[in-house]
């Protein structure tokens, strides 16, 4: 489903003494199926665009339009909305409130009004999705799992709504390297079986130059740079000065091609090309 | 709505009843209470009214921040008048249909509508002019005297501190979790009052759930720094009683006698119209 964003103001609290602008005339298109990358240091107003996505936050100014739809007008409904976009928050598992793992699931179909057999079968699909085994989570409480289990379980949530876009903020902060693999690999997993467009917010470079179509990159409320990662990582110095960092498979292939070796540094962006330019180099030796 | 309640609400300010020493300000205001419930006739009231003014006029809070603070307890004092107004035997004034307005009902309906505006503006002003930290360092240091017969005057003002030192936390956790619910499509706004409440339990839970998490690492972090309660503790700001804390006190004093002295007269009056 295609997103179209154009000129896209947020202020919080207009006319109070503290006004900020979070988000300053913003304009962009995400293809259908596209998975794009949002990066930016803390308060840069990653968090914020994405809530106008699907109308969380209403823009001060400017359009947000989904498949066609404008997310923004009154006559919407937001309930439509909400139905094709999914939203996965910071620490998701913080929503986390039923007595057991099925009911949570169904939190969001159940909203939808959907029959219960209805109900059970997306409550199965979005656990198989995100590799909970249903007889052996389904009846168990939420607040018994271990940490990535949860994050696993509130990820299923979502899901269950069948979203055709995927809006992900930070969703692997806090999680131990083999849950943070994990949830990495539910998402492409999702992406490849239903197709859906993903719209990743993320701290972590390494994981972008692995994963993104696209990039866009957030400074002060504004989209600064926007590329595949191979360009957005061809300028180091101008990430660091506004507090990023290239991944750094992509930084050490540049310090050697400083150092002389015949490395072509700016395509290299993930540890299995590094190896493989390393290799290469030992060959040709 | 949540935003209108400014009673409890600090306003910044460099004023003379900012500046004074915050015990003060808190046996004040309880000396200001006391005088209102001492206050027994109309012209009592004007006394009340003129100490107020001056109050106001000194902490330079303006005046209709101080009035949007009564906005929230408008019903209250409305029903008080109504009530006063109807169900008072007496003199009758004005009849409409089964009720009654009389004249002692009038009275009393003004009296008690006023002395309510009175509390509660007398103690939005000890917040309004004093950090809610200092206020909590005041109370603690009002309380000392009581350690010795078991009150717990530290633990009382930290735990007052971190009630206070939470609520912008919770707030903020419950718009999240709010948001996290409505982009599954949960309905907060419509529907009937049962369901609307039962709506919210998606988001209590949660909330509550992370309320003691916050806690139980809050209790870890001061227990890492070696916090054991207030025995040994010094103050980065220490209370100092100077002299327009003295004046204050004074004038107060002044303030409260010719209150008694009204009241005295007015008891005698009273007595010398029954005999």
């Amino acid at each position: 489903m295609p997103i179209s964003v154009a000129h896209l103001t947020h202020v919080y609290n207009k006319g109070l003494a503290y006004e900020t602008s979070a988000v300053k005339d913003v304009s962009f298109e995400i293809a259908d199926g596209e998975f794009v990358c949002i990066v930016g240091h803390t308060g840069s107003g990653k968090s914020t665009l994405v809530q106008h996505l699907n109308g969380l936050l209403k823009p001060t100014s400017g359009t947000v339009s989904v498949g066609g739809v404008d997310v923004t007008a009154k006559s919407t409904s937001v309930i439509e909305v909400r139905k094709k976009i999914g939203m996965v928050f910071q620490y998701p598992e913080h929503q986390l409130f039923e007595e057991t793992v099925f009911k949570d699931i169904a939190f969001g179909p159940s909203n939808l009004g959907l029959p219960e057999e209805e109900q059970a079968e997306r409550v199965r699909e979005a656990m198989a999705l995100v590799s909970l085994p249903f007889d052996a989570f389904a009846e168990r409480s939420p607040f018994e799992l271990s940490g990535g289990q949860k994050r696993r379980a509130a990820i299923a949530g979502v899901l269950a709504m069948r979203p055709e876009v995927l809006i992900l903020d930070e969703p692997t902060a806090g999680l131990d390297p083999k849950s943070h693999d994990d949830v990495l690999a539910l998402v492409t997993g999702i992406r490849e079986k239903t197709g859906c467009t993903i719209v990743l917010v993320s701290h972590n470079m390494e994981d972008v130059a692995r994963l993104a179509d696209r990039v866009f990159v957030m400074s002060g409320g504004e989209i600064v740079k926007a590329g595949t990662p191979e360009e957005v990582f061809l300028d180091g110095a101008f990430l660091e000065g506004i507090g990023l960092a290239l991944p750094q498979a992509r930084a050490f292939a540049e310090k050697l091609s400083q150092n002389g070796a015949a490395i072509e540094a700016g395509r290299v962006l993930t540890r299995e090309a590094l190896v493989d330019a390393v290799a290469g180099l030992g060959a040709r030796r | 709505m949540i935003r209108d309640i400014t009673i409890g609400q600090y306003y910044p300010g460099y004023s003379l009843v900012h500046r004074l020493d915050t015990r003060l300000k808190i046996i004040l205001t309880f000396g200001y209470m006391v005088s209102i419930f001492l206050a027994a006739d109309f012209l009592a009231y004007l006394l009340v009214f003129i100490g107020l003014a001056v109050v106001i006029a000194k902490s330079q809070v303006p005046l209709r921040f101080i009035l949007r603070g009564l906005r929230p307890i408008f019903i209250i004092i409305a029903f008080t008048f109504v009530l006063n107004l109807f169900m008072t035997q007496g003199e009758v004034l004005v009849t409409l249909g089964p009720l009654h307005i009389t004249q002692a009902g009038l009275y009393n309906a003004c009296y008690m509508a006023l002395r309510i505006i009175f509390l509660i503006i007398g103690c939005s002003l000890l917040t309004f002019t004093t950090k809610p930290v200092k206020l909590t360092d005041g109370i603690e240091a009002l309380l000392k005297p009581f350690v010795r017969f078991g009150v717990p005057a530290h633990e009382l003002a930290m735990m007052m501190t971190i009630a206070l030192r939470f609520i912008p936390t919770l707030l903020e956790e419950t718009d999240k979790i709010m948001k996290a619910q409505q982009a599954r499509g949960a309905d907060f706004e419509t529907g009937s009052i049962f369901r609307r409440a039962k709506n919210m339990v998606p988001i209590f839970i949660p909330l509550i759930v992370g309320a003691f998490r916050m806690a139980a690492d809050l209790a870890m972090a001061m227990e890492a720094r070696c916090y054991r309660g207030g025995e040994g503790r010094t103050k980065m700001h220490e209370f100092r009683f100077g002299r327009k804390d003295t004046a204050a006190a004074a004038v107060f004093v002044v303030y409260l006698l010719l209150i008694v002295a009204e009241r005295a007269v007015h008891a005698q009056a009273w007595l010398l119209a029954t005999l």
